[in-house]
């Protein structure tokens, strides 16, 4: 099962509303592909029928010629493929369309988004309190995480967190979980213990951004010194 | 205890291919520099403090003071002014002052030239117990180099 | 070895590792709760020389945070300044020239095995040895030269650009690259190998000591040698594939033990295969242009993204928010040994001191990296 869809699938339990919407969207698209493959398929087997029911000499030489014109294009060719039925259509391995990310404020919900332009393959968007539920699931889907950045959108009064999550186990798929949060009041949940690598990443974007992490059991400044009380990477600071 | 005895054996023998190794090169030509004696050569590309370039005719700077080094800095330590002289259209540099102290050496400034003005030296003994030293006057070295 | 620990906490005391110790390589202190000559709790101590270079990026325009990636790692300068440009060449769709790729893939790998190099010597020199320092630094220095010839630095390179490199590489470097593979392929079996990797003393000194398993590894994100000598075959080089290295032909070293020697000899076979990789690169080397045209001043469209290159100690992210200006509106950049040390902790408890510190030592940090 490709993985993109497969971890996109275990994210949609974040968001139920939009899993339907998706799941219905995507058996629209099955039925339509079947339909679709029904139909090339009658199709098919109507010509061959013309061919063979063709009584006339001139029907059956030239059914022969198309036959004839048939093996030398599949010797030409030579791929096995061409004689073979073409392949059932099938969610399972078909694969996920792009969507892009959309300007300014954005909903919550899970897109796909193109590697080659983003890094990253899922990128989600979610609330502060679906955070541990996303690490949670992710954890169990076999993911590590990688880095934490904040953002400071001073513009929009908000602060944006950013999970960046990946695998090493030879399955290629990053996802990207975004939360944003007040500014005035920045409160994440912690993502510790889960994942205990989380700790000092945490611990950095609090020192850097002044964001907390509810729940995390040590927040002490790490890089900054120990009685550092300012934020150094908001937008307004000034040293 | 036979595990005790083979390690024992091929712990020894490993010392003495350690020590075969370490006496060899022990005989070997010695790969140093001697730097007082032996001062290196710096290659073409070396990237040390920058200095002006002089017109080849004249020996005067090449800069025309369109200040793109300074600009390029990304820790701002290139001052540079100039003037226009009465009846010229150009603008003449009278001062590049480059504060070493805080050069990184990353040759933004060099890039940035668009008028073959300035280029890396090859210094790269610099030592001085005054910080004053590496406030470094280019006009005045072009001005001692020609 | 590990010995579970039966004591009373008012048994401890408490030992400062570092900030100056010749075992931490630079700048970190570590707060060691000690039983005797047991670690009961290490706790690292970092931000010695931290530096804000995430706020020196905001600061600065795109081109003008170029000289602060080398400074970062300064012992695989190249692979950060790549991270940075292609993060930047990501966000604004900036193609790259064959034959640039093609430099920039010789001139990384070059970087990773002199950083190897200085880890090979400077870890013996932890455990006590010191004369393999000397034979490892003689082969880095060769790395050195050449790449002074072309990139006009010793350590702090800062060679390539966005859309390209600085400069073309000459026959010259090309032939002595050549001699240099030559070289070291030549003196990696008989001398490395025979005088350090095959030595009792080194083998009892690591062995069975210091083990990281696959699920620590994944909890705390580690990457690189380390992730590699707990048997995951992970490296993104292949994973991940970026510039060149799908053409190229190599293997990723990987070792299941988990222990000090897995993550030695994990570094010791990158070379062969990094030496692998030039080799190639240089068959392959295209003629044509190094530089893409590419605007002066650039100016990415808003959006945000993220790319990973694999570095010598793992992998090293770069997360780039840009707002549509001239200035990087956010860079976070995801060093790999920050993650590699935040696992010190939980694996050093119940070590011996001297076993730690050759634990810590094949975990190869960098502090200017890890505190940025």
């Amino acid at each position: 099962m490709n993985i993109i869809r497969q971890t996109k699938w275990t994210l949609l339990e974040l968001f139920p509303e939009q899993k339907e919407t998706e799941a219905a969207a995507e058996e629209t698209a099955w039925n339509n592909a079947l339909a679709a493959e029904a139909e090339a398929r009658a199709e098919a087997a109507a010509k061959d029928k013309e061919s063979v029911e063709g009584e006339t000499p001139l029907d059956q030489i030239e059914a022969e010629m198309s036959s004839i014109d048939l093996i030398e294009k599949g010797k030409a060719d030579s791929s096995p493929e061409q004689t073979e039925p073409p392949p059932v259509y099938d969610p399972e391995t078909h694969d996920v369309p792009f969507s892009e990310i959309p300007e300014g404020p954005r909903a919550d919900g899970v897109l796909v988004v193109k590697y080659a332009s983003r890094g990253v393959h899922i990128d989600v968007q979610c609330s502060p309190e679906q955070v541990v539920e996303s690490a949670r699931l992710l954890d169990q889907a076999g993911f590590c995480l990688e880095s934490i950045s904040g953002v400071d959108w001073i513009k929009e009064e908000q602060m944006e967190v950013v999970y960046d999550y990946n695998r090493t186990d030879g399955q290629f798929c990053r996802v990207a979980v975004r939360v944003r949060i007040p500014r005035a009041e920045p409160l994440v949940p912690t993502v510790s213990d889960i994942y205990a690598g989380a700790n000092w990443h945490e611990r950095e974007t609090h020192e850097f951004f002044g964001i907390k992490f509810e729940g995390h059991p040590c927040l002490e400044p790490l890089l900054l010194p120990e009685d550092a009380d300012f934020h150094p990477l908001l937008k307004d600071f000034t040293p | 205890m036979s595990d005790y005895w083979s390690d024992v054996i091929n712990g020894t023998r490993s010392l003495v291919i350690g020590m075969n190794i370490t006496v060899r090169e022990l005989f070997k030509p010695v790969i140093t520099e001697q730097y007082p004696h032996f001062v290196p050569v710096m290659t073409p590309r070396f990237r040390g403090h920058i200095e002006l370039i002089g017109n080849e005719e004249t020996g005067l700077p090449n800069c025309v003071v369109c200040g793109m080094c300074q600009r390029a800095c990304p820790s701002s330590c290139i001052t540079v002014a100039g003037e226009k002289p009465e009846g010229s259209k150009k603008k003449v540099l009278t001062k590049y002052i480059l504060d070493f102290t805080k050069c990184s050496l990353c040759g933004s400034c060099v890039e940035s030239c668009n008028f073959n003005a300035i280029k890396f030296s090859h210094d790269y003994n610099l030592a001085s117990t005054r910080k004053e030293d590496y406030i470094f006057d280019l006009v005045k070295r072009l001005e001692e180099q020609s | 070895m590990t010995v579970p620990i039966q004591c009373t906490p008012d048994e401890t005391f408490v030992l400062n590792l570092g900030p100056q110790h010749p075992a931490t390589h630079g700048v970190l202190r570590v707060k060691l709760t000690m039983d005797g000559e047991y670690v009961v709790k290490a706790e690292p101590v970092l931000g010695y020389i931290h530096r804000m270079h995430e706020k020196m990026a905001e600061s600065g325009t795109f081109a003008q945070f170029m000289p602060n990636t080398p400074r970062m790692d300064y012992l695989s300068a190249l692979s950060y300044n790549q991270g940075y440009v292609m993060a930047v060449e990501r966000a604004a769709g900036i193609e790259v020239p064959e034959r640039a790729e093609y430099i920039r893939t010789i001139t990384v790998e070059l970087n990773r095995i002199s950083s190897h190099l200085l880890w090979f010597g400077a870890f013996v020199l932890d455990l006590g040895g010191f004369t393999p320092l000397l034979y490892a630094f003689d082969d880095r220095e060769k790395i050195l030269d050449l790449l002074e010839r072309i990139t006009g630095s010793r350590l702090t390179y800062c060679y390539y650009r966005f859309g390209g490199v600085y400069n073309d590489i000459d026959d010259e470097f090309i032939a002595g690259t050549r001699e240099f593979i030559k070289r070291l392929r030549s003196r990696l079996p008989s001398m490395y190998h025979d005088l350090v990797t095959g030595n009792i003393i080194l083998i009892k000194r690591l062995r069975d000591i210091g083990f990281v398993t696959q699920e620590t590894c994944r909890k705390y994100g580690a990457t690189g040698p380390v992730l590699r000598g707990s048997g995951v075959q992970y490296d993104v080089r292949k994973n991940e594939p970026y510039s060149v290295y799908p053409e190229l032909d190599f293997d990723i070293p990987c070792y299941p033990e988990g222990d000090s020697m897995a993550r030695y000899m994990v570094r010791m076979d990158e070379i062969t295969q990094s030496l692998r990789i030039i080799e190639q690169a240089l068959d392959k080397l295209p003629e044509g242009p190094v530089n893409a045209k590419v605007p002066k001043v650039l100016k990415p469209g808003a959006g945000d993204c993220y790319c990973a290159v694999e570095a010598a100690r793992g992998t090293f992210g770069c997360r780039l928010v840009c707002d549509g200006g001239k200035n990087p509106y956010r860079l976070k950049l995801r060093s790999p040994t920050f993650s590699n040390l935040s696992l010190f902790g939980e694996v050093a408890e119940g070590m011996i001191l001297a076993d730690a510190l050759a634990f810590m030592g094949s975990l190869d940090l960098v502090i200017p990296c890890i505190d940025r």
